[in-house]
């Protein structure tokens, strides 16, 4: 319906179905552009030989490191050509210390996300309140408000996170930064949205009863917008925990460091193993977020 | 002759116009306490316009409107401060189209909010923590059990159908004690046993307060009003007691009206040869006994 408004509003688009035609002609030619430019230039290879380091990577991710931690061996010497022992490792003990080692940078993780998704909700708070149509701000505040958010959410949190990292130095301090300035964006859309929908009639019905305006908040407003508030934080926190495994690459503090060590090392089997942490991560607290979103909704 | 005093609704010089469309016109109108009150007329006539004005929720643009001894209205007439605002929606009980329940809270949790003006009943932290009085709690269960809805206390307002909402917002009402009941058209979403059941709840709230409804049933006259008020175009047509009124005269109302407002007379026609004219049935022909609902 809405879409069907916006398009007729447009003179240089063919009306109805035709012109829903002609988008969807405007896409396929995108499509099209995009896959022979990338020909032409020759650029769509598969590599010199895909299948082969297909099987060796599977092959590696078939043994995720961690088992080491029972089936490796104790005492495995490094020898040098001529037979001299070099070292001595203790298989099992190593992967003990990667998987500490991998703990602690998960709980890193888990702290910029939350922290960053917190203070990025405290942030995009009075934004969204200035940009929610329906509250009338005063119009350049609201224009004002609408910018912010709309520049924030177009630039990535790595590109914060790489900026943050010459201003704040390397550490978690930097990813809680990056992630709070891009969510700030996604936030303030949320909480404007949530408020958009906010139910006229049923805040004038309150009002009627002769309320105060405390009393209308928390009978009228609260209920509806507070739940929706409360969603919109656990999905941006989900998504910013999905966010900041990434932020180590750029040297912002966890997991994302152990990934870019054990992929700059080809240490696939390490990879398997804090992957394997990053799904667990993930799916325990989408799984959670969900069933809360649904409670409250 | 009636005192000030006695006077709930007194209008002078009623003007409101929106967007420089004239939506009423009233020199003068007053409903005196206890009065049982109908507004008729076609669609676009300014009954709802006229309670939103009584009710604070439409400003008018001229004249004053004094409801419940508190005088109000256009930019000659007094403020009124938000606290008198407040004591004066306390006394006005409104169902209306453009008043909706809280979609999130219970039919109970809804109906309880009817008392939220009672004084030191309600703290606005027992909203927050939908911890409700006890008491009002009972009073609210006892209002719903008798509208039907005792099976459907704990359920979402926004599960219920259309016809348990009324139902609800009616309850609603009763917990407010209102001293005056604006009622547009509540009885609108509401089967024609439903229709009968909303009738007598409201009249129950109604029990010692002032009754202005809008009727768009004249089936329902007999039951609802003492007064009948026809509008056509925003003014006043006529204004009887219910026993002088003649059919005639509401079928005249209804026959060959503009939709629109007084602006656009003579513009906007719009021919209602096609539809009957409504039906005007006696008091003595009990609304159950009616052949079909319009």
């Amino acid at each position: 319906m809405q879409v069907a408004a916006t398009l007729r509003s447009r003179p240089w688009l063919p009306r109805g179905r035709l012109g829903f035609f002609a988008l969807l002609v405007a896409y396929a030619a995108l499509v099209l552009a995009c896959l022979l430019t990338l020909l032409a230039a020759g650029d769509l290879s598969w590599g010199r030989a895909p299948w082969q380091n297909l099987q060796k990577t599977v092959a590696e991710f078939a043994h995720p490191s961690f088992l080491e931690l029972w089936f490796g061996p104790e005492r495995l010497e490094y020898r040098s050509d001529d037979g001299t022992l070099l070292r001595v490792e203790n298989r099992q003990q190593v992967e003990a210390n990667f998987l500490a080692a991998l703990a602690r940078a998960t709980w890193t993780t888990f702290q910029i996300a939350t922290l960053g998704s917190l203070l990025a909700a405290l942030l995009a708070l009075p934004l969204g309140l200035l940009s929610a149509r329906n509250l009338h701000a005063p119009r350049p505040l609201a224009l004002a408000a609408s910018t912010v958010l709309d520049v924030s959410r177009a630039i990535h949190t790595l590109v914060f996170g790489l900026l943050l990292v010459g201003i704040v130095g390397l550490g978690p301090t930097a990813g809680i930064l990056a992630i709070a300035l891009h969510s700030m964006g996604t936030y303030g859309k949320l909480y404007a949205e949530s408020i958009e929908t906010l139910d006229m009639g049923a805040v004038d019905a309150v009002r009627a009863t002769g309320a105060s305006p405390l009393q209308v908040f928390f009978s009228a407003v609260a209920p509806s917008v507070l739940p929706q508030f409360v969603s919109n934080h656990l999905y941006v926190w989900e998504f910013n925990i999905r966010d900041s495994t990434i932020l180590g690459l750029i040297g912002a503090g966890g997991l994302g460091l152990l990934i870019s060590e054990a992929v700059s090392l080809f240490q696939w089997s390490r990879l398997a193993t804090i992957l394997l942490v990053v799904v667990a991560l993930v799916t325990v607290f989408d799984t959670a977020s969900r069933r809360i979103r649904q409670a409250l909704l | 002759m009636p005192d000030q005093t006695d006077a709930v609704i007194d209008v002078r010089n009623l003007r409101v116009a929106v967007g420089g469309r004239l939506l009423l016109d009233v020199p003068a109108l007053r409903v005196r306490s206890g009065e049982r009150v109908a507004l008729v007329g076609p669609n676009g006539a300014g009954k709802s316009s006229l309670l939103k004005v009584f009710g604070g929720f439409l400003p008018a643009t001229q004249g004053a409107v004094t409801v419940l001894g508190r005088p109000f209205g256009g930019a000659d007439a007094p403020k009124l401060p938000p606290s008198q605002w407040r004591a004066l929606r306390a006394e006005v009980g409104q169902v209306m189209q453009g008043l909706h329940l809280v979609a999130r809270l219970s039919a109970l949790e809804n109906v309880v909010l009817g008392a939220l003006a009672r004084p030191r009943t309600m703290p606005a932290w027992r909203s927050w923590l939908r911890c409700y009085p006890p008491a009002l709690c009972q009073e609210a269960i006892e209002a719903l059990t008798e509208l039907g809805l005792a099976e459907r206390l704990h359920t979402r307002a926004d599960r219920l159908s259309g016809g348990e909402r009324q139902k609800v917002s009616l309850a609603r009402l009763r917990l407010q004690r209102p001293r005056l009941i604006l009622a547009d058209e509540p009885t609108s979403a509401l089967d024609p046993s439903a229709t009968l059941q909303a009738c007598q709840a409201l009249l129950a709230v109604a029990h010692r307060a002032t009754l202005l409804t809008v009727v768009h049933d004249p089936a329902l006259l007999p039951l609802l009003a003492d007064r009948v008020i026809g509008l056509k175009n925003g003014r006043v047509a006529f204004d009887l007691p219910l026993a002088d009124l003649r059919p005639s005269r509401l079928a005249e109302l209804y026959d060959g009206a503009p939709e629109r407002g007084v602006a656009s007379v003579g513009a906007g026609r719009c021919d209602h040869s096609a539809n009957a004219a409504p039906q005007f049935h006696t008091p003595a022909s009990p609304p159950q006994e009616r052949p079909a609902l319009a």
